[in-house]
């Protein structure tokens, strides 16, 4: 009988061994075969990959650089607009738990977390594009911004609600005001969870494309021009090229999609161990 | 004169009737030890004396608390809460700070110091009451969750007597705590009594016996019997009192 439980055991363990397998499969396929296509890529190419404008039409690699600065401005771009009203009302939202805006805030986020980003393009063109007669930094930015508050805004309520009720009163038996307590003390026990939502946001948005397709418009040959004037960004690059007929575009697609996770992967991984853990 | 004066003391959580009609004068200057089965209300006393209490959107208070023969509820419930400090049963020193900075906040945030001379000397003070400067004054940097139980439990003293309060209000500090850590706690409350009130909540019967001035018994939300401490154990007046210290029910 043991035999035939630790048979059973086995086969057990097999099965869900080749099922975690089947489903990092994909995963582990993507990062090698950018690894493998894209890194001839950046060697071939060289520093000049980074800084270069865009090659023309069969014509060697030349350099993403307009793309590439396009992603940072529209990074930094969109956290500035959006991370301030995510912060707060994650706090709201967790501080107010039960008022008619702390629900109601709640249910939306969740809605927008999973909206799709296309819908979000159409509705920033409407909103900016039209209006301003030009795609731009702003609009995309605008978008993106859009995107990424509801995962900061329910990673602060989550990370919040999860400090032990027994810190709140603490803070408060010291005679603070709500804003003291909340802004002196909780946040920043609350810091990992709210950081890693922050991070987790900027990693989604680096690699948005959807929602820049009608508001950030492109830029393969032309630096930042201003907050008025469209822009580049890897992603949008990426589907561009990928489109054309062109072999050397296709290298430089293979390229930029490697650059695209190395940049996910430099916001993710360091920041995730850096963070010192604060233990209840 | 009493600081602290307790007016028919009623609490609700929602439509519960959890602290019923209480009365209760507590002199300056003792250890005022309050005993009581779980649920009988103990934390729920506590918590409305220094308006704590209204954090939960549930709780309702009827009555009156008296802090030096003014009405808590004439008062901003923040000075309430400066004047009144409370200590809690898990030790809760804010673990992502220093211990210099958990004895630090309070002070800084309600503004009682002018700089940082002050604010040092102010610390310190407070860790030598607590009896827990000599252990830390070498790595006041480090942070609180370093700190062993006992250590931080003392480092929550301190935390609340920096504010300079009147009153100091305890539930059940010793209960997470080791013999040792518990008899070191035990000791500086008759310390502190000397210029301070102390109320401290305790499940452990022998803790109100060893420490407490005055005893009081809460059954059920009610106040069944008050009086020195002697005379509660030795002499009880109320049946119920007699049968819970000595551990027939509770
Ligand atoms: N926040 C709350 N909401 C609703 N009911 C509560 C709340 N806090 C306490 N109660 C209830 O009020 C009653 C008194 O609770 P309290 O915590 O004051 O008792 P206690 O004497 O401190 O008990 P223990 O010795 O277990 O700490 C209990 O029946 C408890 O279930
Ligand atoms: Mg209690």
């Amino acid at each position: 009988m043991p035999d035939r439980r630790r048979a059973k055991e086995i086969v057990f363990q097999a099965v869900v061994a080749i099922l975690t397998f089947s489903t990092i499969a994909p995963l582990l396929h993507i990062i090698f075969s950018v690894f493998v296509e894209g890194l001839p890529v950046l060697i071939k190419g060289g520093i000049s990959f980074l800084t270069d404008t865009l090659a023309p039409p069969s014509d060697g690699l030349g350099g993403i650089g307009p793309a590439i600065v396009g992603t940072f401005v529209l990074i930094a771009l969109s956290s500035l607009m959006g991370l301030p009203i995510a912060l707060m009302t994650g706090i709201y939202s967790a501080e107010y738990p039960r008022s008619i805006i702390g629900r109601a805030a709640k249910i939306l986020l969740q809605i927008m977390m999973e909206f799709p980003t296309i819908l979000v393009g159409l509705f920033v063109m409407e909103l900016l594009v039209i209006p301003m007669g030009s795609y731009s930094a702003l609009a995309g930015a605008f978008a993106l911004a859009v995107i990424m508050m509801p995962y900061v805004a329910i990673s602060t309520e989550e990370a919040l609600k999860e400090i032990p009720r027994s810190y709140r009163e603490a803070a408060f038996s010291l005679g603070l005001s709500r804003a003291q307590v909340v802004f002196r003390v909780l946040i920043k026990m609350a810091k990992r969870g709210t950081l890693t939502g922050i991070l987790v946001g900027m990693a989604k948005v680096a690699g948005e494309t959807a929602p820049l397709l009608f508001t950030a418009g492109g830029s393969e040959r032309i630096y930042f021009r201003g907050l008025n004037r469209p822009i580049g960004a890897i992603p949008l690059l990426i589907y561009q090229l990928v489109q054309q007929p062109y072999d050397n575009y296709h290298q430089i697609a293979w390229g930029a999609s490697l650059l695209l996770m190395l940049i996910f992967l430099g916001i993710f991984i360091p920041t995730r161990l850096l963070l010192r853990e604060v233990k209840f | 004169m009493n600081s602290l004066e307790i007016i028919n003391l009623n609490v609700y959580y929602g439509n519960r009737h959890v602290i019923k009609g209480i009365n209760l004068k507590i002199p300056q200057k003792v250890v005022f030890a309050i005993i009581g089965p779980s649920g009988s209300g103990k934390s729920t006393l506590l918590r409305a004396i220094n308006r704590l209490i209204e954090l939960d959107e549930d709780a309702k208070v009827e009555g009156d608390v008296r802090l030096f023969k003014k009405s808590i509820y004439e008062m901003d419930p923040r000075e309430v809460r400066r004047r009144i400090g409370m200590v809690f049963q898990q030790p809760n020193p804010f673990p992502h700070m220093s211990i210099y900075d958990n004895v630090a906040l309070g002070p800084r945030l309600n503004k009682l110091v002018r700089n940082k001379e002050e604010l040092d000397y102010l610390v310190e003070w407070a860790l030598k009451k607590a009896a827990l400067w000599d252990e830390v004054k070498d790595r006041l940097g480090d942070l609180a969750s370093k700190l062993s139980g006992g250590q931080q439990q003392r480092l929550c003293i301190a935390r609340a007597l920096a504010l300079k309060p009147d009153v100091l209000l305890l539930d059940e500090p010793t209960s997470a705590l080791d013999p040792v850590s518990t008899a070191k706690i035990e000791n500086l409350l008759l310390e502190l009594k000397k210029s301070y009130t102390v109320v401290i909540v305790t499940h452990r019967i022998q803790q109100a016996a060893r420490i407490g001035d005055y005893t009081a018994f809460l059954l059920d939300g009610k106040l069944v019997e008050v009086g020195d401490t002697a005379q509660i154990f030795v002499n009880p007046k109320d049946r119920r009192t007699e049968a819970y210290i000595t551990g027939r029910f509770g």
